[in-house]
């Protein structure tokens, strides 16, 4: 690896050894907090029994599931208030008045009807998902090119036959766009459900270490979503080049 | 964009709906009993039977959940994630209170001298508490707002004739004591062993009130509860789980080795942590007159809004 790429590492690497040293010096004491030697020996024992990968499928699983429920919800939803404007209209209010509402808010309903498990945060993260997907979906259906609309129509094709070959691959990578968003979000919801109520995946990892005073097994599950996180948006950043490398250049210069 | 791609990403897109449906189809049902507790030494006789294999002689299956809020335990019983919960009494009685259909089952831990002797007020450096009304104007961190310690700790007081409205409370969660009552974030904390000893080992402050000592109850801490709905329809299994806690009870308050090894085994915590703290009684023998002072303290405190009768919170 050159200097060049191993230049941004240097901040974070100073950092950390700067901590260590502070936290040997002074002979740090804290249930929150642990040097960074502890910390990766923790990751390196929890990766190793098991407990962070299985902890990591339950999470993961639960955000790809509920991101793909909401994204699904929100795509079609969007498209269709996209297209009709007097749906749009009369839908407006309604959607306005769910939207804010915090998706972590209906934990205590969510925990009453589904249970724990991965149901309850499936849902909570489809009701995340759906939003950024719908509203960025209308309007990346909505500034479609008119001359494209109009092309459909002198083609009469049907509103399918006009879905499936303009719309979506008109408004496609703006789509992604949103489904990047969205993918962020899930993991951020599905860990917060877990650190409030789920026993299950990452963030109820989190919660027990700091209940069992094990700052550093605490801090190694923060350094793992961390990681987590990162390796997703670059899998989807990579997938969007891939997928639309020129189409997503043609969306920016119509 | 080739078509084909597309098409492959809905497809990928429907797949990934359809498993999900799939998975989340409705739970398969439960044989198995789930017995949800926090993660402290109060089940531990639920901890001690399912280690030992003392549910498992007497026929029942039963795992532990460990739930992070206390609070959350009546919520999870109902939606029967958890047939058996170990709600403290102050939870237990407020969401009775709030119309939830819960009811005890068995005792779980119980107040006594060892135990009352753990809880303490610890003070940071830089304040001295003489006598309880040096707590006025004083930001005081309590585990939880209405529960245990900070109910407790109200309760001390009133008996001592201090307005509890001139103490400054905030949630100040047991992990983090330590490094908020170090860096001056509150005046004291409401807290118990093992936190109180490494407070003081590491020269944070002083223990400003043994306000569990002074108020010397016996009552129960946290019993072992279920919704009356599955109590009712399952009255053998409740038989059979009370036999095999009150032998799980005894090696409680009689083995520490054992009781520690199971204790460290459900909360993650290391073993010479637990070991440090005696758990605290454990007590199978649950009556309705057991609550009594709960419901009296709880309506000073006007946390209850209804008049809660006795003999139906607990199943006979």
């Amino acid at each position: 690896m050159s200097l060049d790429r191993a230049k941004p590492l240097l901040l974070p690497l100073a950092l950390m050894l700067a901590f260590e040293l502070w936290a040997r010096l002074t002979q740090l004491q804290s249930d929150s907090l642990a040097p960074p030697s502890a910390i990766l020996a923790a990751l390196a024992t929890a990766l190793a029994d098991l407990s962070i990968p299985i902890a990591t499928r339950d999470t993961l699983f639960a955000a790809f599931a509920g991101l793909a429920i909401g994204s699904a919800i929100g795509l079609s939803l969007g498209i269709a208030f996209g297209i009709s404007h007097p749906l749009d209209r009369l839908m407006e209010v309604t959607v306005e008045a769910i939207r804010p509402i915090p998706s972590i808010a209906l934990l205590p309903i969510a925990l009453i009807a589904l249970g724990f498990g991965y149901r309850m945060e499936i849902v909570i993260v489809a009701f995340a998902c759906v939003w950024p997907m719908l509203i960025m979906t209308r309007s990346a259906v909505r500034s479609i090119e008119p001359r494209l609309m109009e092309v459909s129509r002198a083609l009469r094709l049907s509103a399918t036959q006009r879905i499936a070959k303009i719309v979506i691959p008109a408004a496609l990578p703006r789509i992604f766009v949103a489904f990047r968003l969205s993918a962020g979000i899930a993991l951020i919801v599905a860990v917060t459900v877990e650190i409030a109520i789920n026993p299950i995946g990452l963030g109820a990892g989190i919660m027990l270490a700091q209940q069992a005073l094990r700052a550093d097994l605490m801090l190694a599950y923060l350094l793992w979503i961390g990681v987590i996180g990162y390796a997703l948006n670059i899998l989807l950043i990579a997938a969007q080049r891939r997928l639309f490398g020129r189409a997503a250049l043609a969306g920016d210069n119509p | 964009m080739r078509r084909t791609q597309i098409r492959a990403m809905l497809a990928g897109l429907t797949l990934g709906v359809g498993i999900s449906v799939a998975v989340t189809a409705p739970a398969l049902a439960q044989a198995k009993i789930q017995i949800g507790c926090t993660a402290t030494s109060d089940c531990a006789s639920a901890m001690v039977a399912v280690d030992e294999g003392l549910f498992k002689k007497h026929g029942l299956d039963v795992e532990m959940t460990p739930i992070a809020i206390n609070s959350n335990i009546p919520a999870a019983i109902l939606s029967n994630s958890i047939q058996v919960g170990g709600p403290t009494s102050t939870v237990f009685l407020q969401a009775v209170d709030g119309g939830l259909d819960l009811v005890a089952i068995a005792g779980a831990s119980v107040m006594n001298p060892t135990s009352n002797t753990a809880i303490a007020a610890f003070v940071r450096n830089g304040i001295t508490i003489k006598e309880p009304k040096d707590f006025i104007g004083k930001k005081v961190g309590a585990p939880g707002l209405n529960a245990f310690l900070h109910v407790l700790f109200v309760k001390w007081l009133v008996e001592k004739g201090v307005d509890p409205k001139s103490v400054n409370f905030v949630e100040v969660t047991f992990p983090t004591m330590a490094d908020i009552i170090k860096s001056g974030g509150v005046d004291a904390v409401l807290t118990a062993e093992p936190f109180v000893t490494r407070m003081s080992n590491a020269g944070l402050g002083s223990v400003g009130a043994r306000y569990g000592a002074e108020l010397a109850r016996t009552d129960p801490i946290i019993f072992y509860a279920a919704s009356r709905d599955w109590a009712e329809k399952n009255a053998a299994t409740v038989k059979r789980f009370r036999e095999a806690i009150a032998e799980a009870a005894a090696i409680v308050n009689g083995d520490r080795e054992k009781a520690s090894a199971s204790i460290a085994k459900f909360t993650k915590q290391p073993l010479e942590l637990v070991k440090a703290t005696p758990p605290n009684q454990s007590e199978p023998n649950l009556k309705p007159e057991n609550l009594t002072w709960w419901i009296g303290v709880m309506s000073s405190q006007k946390m209850l809004q209804s008049k809660l009768d006795t003999a139906k919170l607990v199943l006979n």
